[in-house]
């Protein structure tokens, strides 16, 4: 069976390099960009990486590469369009560095772990590149990254863990939050400058 | 086994209830329906204690069992009871008319129970047939049965109602609960069910506690990560990794070269050009 599977490899080599030179210009600048992703994220979480020094390079990798308007557009839900042009600004702001914060813990987990790209798909306009990260004891993590063109420039636009998607995670925690509010998101607003307070 | 038949009454009474409760007018808030629970009150005060419960006796107990074995030794007592598990997930491929992953567990049963000296080693991700996990609730799910509203269990944690009683139908069709009950051993099951429990918490201190200290409401969060993931494992789209890209092939032999033994959903499947 392992003997088989090479020469399949080398068929879907060579087929690729026949049918899909010009017109997949833009899935393979998508899947060079998450492999590029993986070797910075190493660098950038990698277990000799001090916590203050990993919030800062987070944060200037999700500045970077990540559709930081749109995620937190989507992620507002439908209380975006509630909320007063100085809240959008302030939500903003507030949410890239609760992301960074919390991200930057959360992926401390994966540091330094190999990553491999496996694939792209279409999905409606944007790309997805399909990655797996081998983790020693835990197995075998698939990371789905939806990626989308920003006036030029490839932008991650949602993250998904093992089929879970992180943009929908972080929506529902804060619909669930303004909710229990009494739908006002100002309070969203507060917890969010509190808790960036608290860590800081 | 009348533990377990009973168990069983109360959960189908407990799913009717909900579902009469659902039914109920005047219950229809948009934001209720938003997240399909109607029982949130319940839940966050269950949810609290099962905290309670996990930092004060879960949490200590994986602690001291991660000191006190080594990993090889976790890894086997892990891989062991996997293998004891899997007649039950592979009945579950069968129902789900997943042949390609049926035969996938079929195959792990006789190399790792055999080689792997009872399930103890796990030969048959190495010889490329990873392990992939199967349950009644996705049987049901597959079946077009919808979930029901969420439910958090005591010291069990996050469920609904078709995952709840999927988990009862498990428990009956599991061989080694069979011969327990048959030898009026119920404590067996209950010692294999906590020890299983304790190797799955030992795995997740860590992750667990980086999303409860980052979360504003780790409830939430914990209710949509479940949805998603129920979701996801419905999907098999995990399970039926497709044939690896020429970037994966070209890092010569990986594991990924094994993952298209089983059939590949279409809708699901991963461009290879």
């Amino acid at each position: 069976m392992r003997r088989f599977f090479p020469a399949i490899g080398t068929l879907f080599l060579l087929v690729g390099l026949l049918t899909a030179a010009p017109k997949e210009a833009g899935a393979q600048d998508a899947r060079a960009f998450v492999g590029n992703l993986g070797n910075q994220a190493i660098q950038v979480l990698g277990p000799s990486v001090s916590p203050a020094q990993r919030v800062a390079r987070f944060r200037q990798l999700f500045q970077d590469d990540f559709d930081v308007p749109g995620i937190g557009q989507f992620v507002l839900g439908r209380y975006w369009r509630t909320a007063s042009p100085e809240e959008q600004q302030e939500f903003l702001r507030l949410f890239q560095e609760y992301i960074v914060q919390a991200y930057a813990a959360r992926l401390g987990e994966y540091g330094g772990e190999p990553f491999r790209v496996l694939g792209s798909r279409p999905a409606g306009d944007e790309t997805v590149v399909a990655s797996q990260i081998d983790r020693p004891n835990a197995g075998r993590v698939l990371v789905d990254w939806y990626l989308t063109d920003r006036g030029g420039a490839l932008k991650i636009t949602d993250v998904y863990v093992g089929g879970v998607s992180m943009k929908v995670t972080q929506r529902d925690e804060f619909a669930s939050v303004i909710q229990r509010n009494g739908g006002r998101v100002d309070a969203l607003l507060a917890q969010l400058r509190q808790r960036i307070a608290s860590v800081r | 086994m009348s533990l377990r038949r009973s168990s069983l009454f109360i959960v189908s009474l407990v799913a009717l209830g909900l579902a009469a409760g659902c039914a109920a007018p005047g219950q229809t808030a948009a934001s209720e329906e938003a997240f399909n629970d109607p029982l949130e009150d319940t839940n966050r005060a269950i949810f609290g204690v099962n905290q309670a419960i996990d930092r004060n006796v879960l949490v200590p107990a994986a602690k001291t069992y991660r000191t006190v074995l080594i990993p090889p030794m976790r890894q086997a007592f892990h891989d062991f009871m996997q293998n004891l598990n899997a007649p039950v997930v592979f009945a579950n491929d069968v129902l789900q008319g997943q042949f390609g992953l049926a035969a996938n567990t079929l195959g792990r049963i006789a190399i790792n129970t055999t080689m792997g000296m009872g399930g103890m080693f796990d030969f048959a991700t190495q010889f490329g047939i990873p392990y992939h996990s199967n349950d009644l609730g996705i049987t049901l799910a597959t079946w077009g049965i919808d979930e029901g509203p969420y439910l958090v269990l005591p010291v069990l944690g996050p469920s609904n109602p078709r995952d709840l009683i999927g988990q009862v139908g498990d428990g009956f069709a599991d061989p080694g609960d069979q011969v327990a009950a048959a030898y009026h051993r119920i404590w067996a099951s209950m010692a294999r069910a906590l020890a299983s429990g304790l190797d799955e918490r030992s795995r997740n201190i860590e992750s667990l506690d980086d999303i409860e200290r980052t979360s504003l409401d780790f409830y939430a969060t914990i209710r949509s990560l479940y949805r998603q993931r129920r979701a996801a494992l419905i999907r098999h789209e995990e399970q039926n990794l497709p044939n690896p890209t020429p970037i994966g092939a070209s890092l010569g032999p990986s594991p990924a070269t094994s993952y298209s033994v089983a059939t590949v959903p279409r809708q699901h499947q991963v461009s290879a050009k």
